[in-house]
């Protein structure tokens, strides 16, 4: 049985990394909601913003937690051709096409990584990103602490987007019914493109977090894939509270698992989780409350 | 009409056989193969490798080719990404065979995809040559009769930081903690190798704990080993979790004073991506190129002016195999695989690795050194025999 110092830094370690995770979950979670698109690519739109962050760091000296906005805006200026070019074409050809051009994409990406950067795993070497945040026997990775405080600042950012402004009564209208909306004068594909690329966006920001916090690689993306889809199913497909709520719990979950079984088995945990809540609640932990 | 219709046939079986991508084998050419990791998480070793593998047969073909049955042939050397899986290196070790006619291969890096592509090539009596599987972990898998393995002992490897530490006579309160991956040479290493020497030396082990190959997070292994006050850290990992345990253990303010990762810190990526936290990391080595032996430095300086990369180590055991095999090659005069292999087994040489003499397993050791990073470069810091600088302690 683990010390309190261990278990508390474990279980809030993964609470704070949970919340990072969420945040990239949530640009998977707003393209699946409006254009029913499980993008297969999103963790590589995750390795973009972390090579972006570390090129960033590399050319301009500046800390890539300062140019979030700049990363966030090149991930979503690279996602705008890919949706024009490549899915807006296959709009009437049924989900399954556009999901399968996404996999190729994913496919395509890991490829030009490994051609534009190399194989080598890398990392964006930041002085803070390796301090602890210490109370007594009690440590957290202080790159955690900012990363959560980033991640839900943005979450909110993207919630207020979606329920105060015109964009958000759009997106909600095309997320509800595409047709519908479009009937009654929304430009349903200009909006497709702007979730496809604020989607992008807030992946690319949660790369750049990630690149910080840990490693990356050219392949890296999968991993990510796997975590944000079960985060997505936790908290309630489109719901963007419901998103950061299900990267607390994934991150809480998988820390309980960890500290019980071994580090190695906290993705067990998580993919057992996300097929339990598949089974029995396939709207999401937040369903009945969220609209 | 005839002609006409001989003509439609050929055209149509030169169309079967292209679709089935059998392509003419050149006779003036001696083509061999490998599988190597050039993407995913091993791709830091199969750059290397390539680099090693191509040198050794451009400086064959560069002198004329091999003499086969009194006609010089230039070699052709096909590499396949395996993307560090051991499917596809089995896949593309048959591709090699059947499609490319190979007729002999070199191998790809770590037991899981040396043995794989080594079974396939076994299994269709071809010989492969190949460094970067440790020998007891290729020795278990069966009495091989056209696999050759040149690498480093377990053991003696397990052993090298223990006795690092031995001699150089550092203090520390004696509690180890022991991490590696349940790879199989992670569970030897790790598992069983370092645990059984640590009473050997007066450790007292703390924590042995294992994770997959591929796992990302351990905060909690790492905790575990502050709480218990370990002061010496084992690890056993390959390079993307071996960056991300040294990462989590600066942000969880934990720095032991001896921290060791086998496998993983052995490419300089492992140093370009940490920066100053690779700064003190030992890491058990086989070759520098301050090595005795014939042609050592200059390798290290080819790659490195070809390159401008720092070396690593596993440009010596992919040249040396590429070497080995195109030496039997000539010895055997003939692209027969019986011949080719039999001259393999009668290599006596000294190589840029040293001496290579393959015993009844298949098997030759390389000399192993505890290396550890200093300002971005690895240095030699035992045995004393050896060393290319002192030990820096406690880690950083």
């Amino acid at each position: 049985m683990p010390d309190i110092g261990v278990a508390a830094s474990t279980i809030v370690s993964g609470v704070l990394l949970g919340g990072i995770l969420a945040l990239t979950a949530l640009g998977l979670s707003i393209v699946l909601g409006v254009m029913r698109l499980v993008n297969l690519a999103h963790g590589d739109f995750l390795v973009v913003g972390a090579y972006a962050g570390l090129f960033f760091l590399k050319f301009t000296g500046v800390d890539p937690l300062l140019g979030l906005p700049v990363i966030a805006l090149i991930v979503a200026a690279l996602s705008v051709p890919l949706y024009r070019f490549l899915l807006a074409p296959l709009a009437e050809r049924g989900p399954e096409a556009r999901m399968m051009t996404m996999f190729a994409v994913s496919i395509i990406l890991e490829n030009v990584f490994v051609l534009a950067f190399s194989a080598d795993t890398r990392s964006i070497e930041l002085s803070y990103a390796t301090l602890p945040l210490t109370i007594g026997s009690f440590s957290v990775p202080l790159i955690y602490v900012i990363g959560f405080a980033i991640s839900v600042v943005l979450i909110l950012a993207v919630h207020w987007l979606i329920s105060r402004t015109g964009f958000g009564r759009d997106l909600r209208a095309s997320a509800a019914d595409a047709q519908a909306a479009a009937t009654l004068g929304v430009d349903v594909e200009r909006v497709q493109m702007l979730t496809f690329a604020l989607g992008a966006a807030c992946a690319g920001v949660g790369g750049a977090l990630i690149g910080a916090a840990f490693q990356f690689g050219p392949s890296s993306g999968g991993a990510y894939l796997l975590n944000s889809l079960a985060i997505v199913v936790l908290g309630g497909l489109g719901n963007v509270l419901g998103t950061l709520v299900g990267g607390v719990v994934l991150g809480f979950l998988q820390s309980l698992g960890g500290l019980a079984l071994g580090d190695g088995y906290r993705d067990l945990v998580g993919m057992a989780l996300f097929l339990l809540v598949l089974a029995f609640r396939p709207d999401g932990f937040l369903a009945r409350r969220s609209s | 009409m005839r002609m006409n219709s001989g003509r439609k046939l050929m055209a149509a079986a030169a169309f079967a056989a292209a679709s089935l991508g059998i392509a003419p084998a050149h006779a003036d050419e001696i083509v061999i193969g490998a599988s190597l990791p050039l993407s995913g998480p091993l791709a830091g070793f199969g750059s290397f490798q390539q680099w090693g593998y191509k040198r050794a047969v451009d400086e064959v073909n560069k002198a004329g080719g091999i003499s086969i049955g009194g006609t010089k042939q230039m070699l052709k050397l096909i590499i396949r990404d395996d993307k560090t899986d051991p499917n596809a290196s089995a896949s593309n070790t048959e591709t090699l065979i059947s499609r490319d006619h190979v007729v002999a291969m070199l191998g790809s890096c770590t037991p899981a995809l040396v043995n794989a592509g080594a079974l396939v090539a076994e299994r269709a009596k071809k010989p492969i040559v190949t460094g970067c599987d440790p020998l007891e972990v290729f020795k278990s898998v069966r009495k091989w009769n056209y696999a050759w393995d040149l690498f480093f002992s377990v053991p003696e490897l397990a052993a090298a930081q223990y006795k690092a530490l031995a001699e150089a006579g550092v203090e520390t309160n004696k509690k180890i903690a022991f991490w590696h991956d349940n790879g199989p040479d992670g569970q030897a290493v790790g598992g069983q190798i370092w645990p059984a020497l640590a009473k050997a030396f007066g450790y007292e082990v703390v924590q042995n704990a294992e994770f997959p190959v591929d796992n990302t997070q351990f905060t909690s292994i790492i905790a575990e080993a502050k709480s218990k006050g370990a002061e010496v850290v084992l690890v056993d990992a390959i390079t993307p979790q071996a960056i991300a345990v040294r990462k989590q253990m600066a942000s969880a303010g934990y720095t032991p004073k001896v921290l060791n990762m086998e496998k993983g810190a052995e490419p300089v990526q492992f140093a370009e991506a940490l920066g100053k936290l690779s700064d003190g990391v030992l890491v058990g080595g086989y070759w520098d190129p301050s090595f005795p032996y014939p042609g050592a430095a200059d390798l290290a300086k080819a790659f490195e002016s070809e390159t401008k990369l720092t070396s690593s180590q596993h440009i010596a055991d992919s040249y040396a195999a590429a070497q080995i095999l195109l030496d039997a090659i000539a010895a055997a005069g003939s692209t027969d695989a019986e011949k080719i292999n039999a001259a393999i087994a009668k290599t006596d040489k000294t190589y840029v690795v040293g001496p290579i003499k393959f015993d009844a397993d298949h098997t030759a050791k390389l000399p192993i050194v505890a290396l550890q990073w200093q300002s971005g470069k690895p240095v030699i810091v035992w045995p004393k025999a050896a060393k290319t600088g002192d030990l820096l302690f406690p880690l950083p």
